[in-house]
C-alpha cells in the first residue's frame, strides 16, 4: 500500500469528490417538466390518436372498406363492418377501433392505400370509461378535423408514413424483378382512378 | 391559590406547579419535534430530489410545502392490516416501544440555555440507553411480523446497532474527559474556552467516528442495511401500514434529530454561536442540527448501500480502534497540559 492510497483512504478523497458533485448538482437547474402546466409540444410524426381522413373534395371519409388495416393490426383492435348500398356499392357502415388495445405501430396507415387513417399528435385523451376510449366513424372523423386537418395532411404521409400508395414497390436500389415499380395513386381523385381501373377489369 | 391553599400544604403546591411546568415543556418539546419530523421529510425528498436533478414534491401547496401534511392525513387513515399468523401483542407494541424509545431520548437535551426537561447528570448514558432500546422496537416488530424480510431485517438491525453503539459510546468519551461531566449542558458550557467553542477541533476523530456510528445507530444510508429496499423490500417494517408504519419512521426521523443533536450538543457547541441572536436562543441550535441533518440527505444522495461484512468490519476494525486511540490522545493531552 503506498503512502498516496493510504491518504485517499485517511481522508476518504473519494467519497468527498462524490460529495462535491451532489452538492454541485443540488444548485444545478431540475429537468422535471411540470406536466399539466408545463406541455412539451409532440415532434411532428408523432403517434397519437387516430383519425379517419377525409376526401378533400367530398368531406367524406376516404376509408373504402378494404380491411386492410385490420388485417395488418397486430392487436386486432380495428374493426370494420361494410354493407352494400342501394346501388350496390360498398359502404363503411361502422369504422370501430378499440383505442385501449392499440400499440401505436402505425402499420394501419402504412397499410392503407388510400391514405385512410392516420395517427395524429395528440395525445392527451386520458379519461375514466372505456366507451370514451372506443373510437366509432364519427369520432375518428372529428379526430381528424380537430388534430390533422388537410393542410398536414400530405406533407404528413410524406414524411412520416411510408404509404403504399405512395410506393408501394421495394426501396430504390434494389433489385426488382423486370424494372417495374407500381404507379403512384392520386389520392385525392383515388376513387375515381380506382373505379376506372375496375370497370376496365370488369369488361 | 386560595382554594389551594385550604387543601393542600404549599410543599404541594409548588409539586403541582413543577409537574405542570414540567407537562407544558414536554407538550411543547414533543409537538415542535414532530413538526419538525414532518418536515424533515419534505426537507429530505427536496435535497434528494435537487440532488437527483428533480424537483421532489411540488403538488400539494407551493412547491409542495403541504405534503407532509397530506402524507399524514393519508397514512392516519390508511387501512391497518396485520398478517394473519403475526405475533400480534408484539406486532403491536414494537412500533410504540420504538417511538416511545426515540422521544424519551429528548428530555436531556439542553434545546437552548436553561431550557431542558430533565437536567440530569448522565444525560448521555440515558441517551445511550434510549438509543439502545428503539433497536427493541425494531428486532421485536422483526420478529412479530412472521415474514422473512422482517426478520432479517430485525436481525441486521440488531448486529449493526450493538456494533455501532459501541464505537459511538466511545467516541464520546473524549468529550466527557474534556468535559468532566455527563450531564449535558455541563458539556456545553465546558466548550466554551475552546476555538470557536467547540470540541470540534481537540475531538475530531470523536466526530468523525460519532457521524459514522450515528448515520449506522439511525438505520439510515449508506448503512441502510436493515432497510435496504433492494434485498429486503422494506426490512423489519414490511409488514407494517398506516399509522403503525408512520410510527417507526417518525421513530426513525427523531433518531436522526436526536444524533444530530447530541452531535451538535457534545461537538459544536450547542446553543453558543459566533455572535448572539437576540429573542430566538435556539437559533444556533437550529442552524447546528438542520446542517447535520442535511449532511446525512447528502451522504444518502452520495453513497450506495455498503456491503454487510463492509459494515461490520468497518464498525470493528476501522471505528472502534479510531475512537480508542482518540481516547488515548485525549487523556494524554490531558495529563501533559
Amino acid at each position: 500500500m503506498s503512502l498516496k492510497h493510504i491518504v485517499k483512504t485517511v481522508f476518504m478523497t473519494e467519497i468527498l469528490k462524490g460529495m462535491a458533485l451532489t452538492l454541485k448538482t443540488m444548485f444545478t437547474h431540475a429537468v422535471t417538466r411540470q406536466y399539466p402546466e408545463e406541455k412539451r409540444p409532440a415532434m411532428p410524426g408523432f403517434r397519437g390518436l387516430h383519425a379517419l381522413a377525409r376526401n378533400l373534395d367530398s368531406g367524406e371519409a376516404r376509408c373504402v372498406g378494404c380491411g386492410l388495416c385490420a388485417a395488418v393490426c397486430p392487436s386486432k383492435c380495428i374493426y370494420i363492418y361494410t354493407a352494400d348500398s342501394t346501388d350496390h356499392k360498398k359502404v363503411v357502415e361502422r369504422y370501430e377501433l378499440e383505442l385501449l388495445r392499440c400499440v401505436y405501430c402505425g402499420l394501419c396507415v402504412e397499410a392503407c392505400p388510400f391514405q385512410a387513417i392516420v395517427l395524429t399528435e395528440h395525445y392527451e385523451y386520458s379519461d375514466y370509461s372505456k366507451e370514451a376510449l372506443y373510437m366509432t366513424k364519427e369520432k375518428l372523423l372529428s379526430n381528424w378535423d380537430k388534430y390533422m386537418g388537410p393542410d398536414k395532411d400530405r406533407e404528413y404521409f410524406k414524411r412520416f408514413w411510408h404509404p403504399t400508395s405512395d410506393d408501394f414497390s421495394t426501396p430504390e436500389g434494389q433489385a426488382v424483378l423486370g424494372g417495374k415499380r407500381t404507379e403512384v395513386i392520386d389520392i385525392d381523385n383515388a376513387h375515381q382512378s380506382l373505379e376506372g381501373r375496375y370497370k376496365v377489369w370488369v369488361e | 391559590m386560595n382554594f389551594l391553599n385550604m387543601y393542600f400544604s404549599p410543599g404541594t403546591i409548588d409539586l403541582f406547579i413543577n409537574i405542570a411546568i414540567i407537562v407544558i415543556k414536554i407538550a411543547v418539546v414533543v409537538g415542535v419535534v414532530m413538526l419538525h419530523v414532518a418536515y424533515a421529510t419534505y426537507f429530505e425528498r427536496k435535497v434528494i430530489g435537487h440532488m437527483q436533478v428533480r424537483l421532489g414534491p411540488m403538488r400539494v401547496g407551493p412547491h409542495g410545502i403541504l405534503q407532509p401534511i397530506a402524507d399524514g392525513i393519508k397514512l392516519f387513515f390508511k387501512e391497518d392490516i396485520i398478517p394473519a399468523n403475526a405475533d400480534k401483542p408484539i406486532f403491536y407494541i414494537a412500533p410504540v416501544i420504538a417511538l416511545v424509545s426515540a422521544l424519551s431520548s429528548l428530555a436531556v437535551l439542553p434545546f437552548f440555555e436553561g431550557f431542558v426537561i430533565a437536567n440530569i447528570n448522565i444525560g448521555l448514558l440515558f441517551i445511550f440507553a434510549m438509543s439502545s432500546l428503539g433497536t427493541y422496537g425494531i428486532i421485536m416488530a422483526g420478529w412479530a411480523s412472521n415474514s422473512k424480510y422482517s426478520f432479517l431485517g430485525g436481525l441486521r438491525s440488531s448486529a449493526q446497532v450493538i456494533s455501532y453503539e459501541i464505537s459511538m459510546g466511545l467516541s464520546l468519551v473524549g468529550v466527557m474527559m474534556l468535559a468532566g461531566s455527563l450531564n449535558l449542558t455541563e458539556i456545553v458550557k465546558a466548550q466554551e474556552s475552546y476555538p470557536l467553542g467547540m470540541f470540534l477541533f481537540p475531538q475530531i476523530i470523536g466526530f468523525f467516528v460519532f457521524m459514522l456510528s450515528a448515520i449506522a445507530e439511525t438505520n439510515r444510508a449508506p448503512f441502510d442495511l436493515p432497510e435496504a429496499e433492494s434485498e429486503l423490500v422494506a426490512g423489519y417494517f414490511v409488514e407494517y401500514s398506516g399509522m403503525r408504519f408512520a410510527l417507526f419512521f417518525a421513530a426513525e426521523y427523531i433518531g436522526m434529530i436526536i444524533m444530530s443533536s447530541i452531535a451538535t450538543v457534545c461537538f459544536l457547541g450547542g446553543w453558543n454561536g459566533p455572535f448572539d441572536i437576540p429573542y430566538v436562543p435556539f437559533a444556533w441550535f437550529l442552524v447546528k442540527v438542520y446542517f447535520l441533518i442535511f449532511f446525512y440527505y447528502w451522504v444518502r444522495a452520495t453513497l450506495p448501500r455498503y456491503r454487510y461484512d463492509h459494515l461490520m468490519a468497518l464498525g470493528w476494525k476501522v471505528l472502534i480502534p479510531l475512537s480508542l486511540l482518540n481516547i488515548l490522545i485525549t487523556g494524554i493531552v490531558k495529563v501533559l497540559l
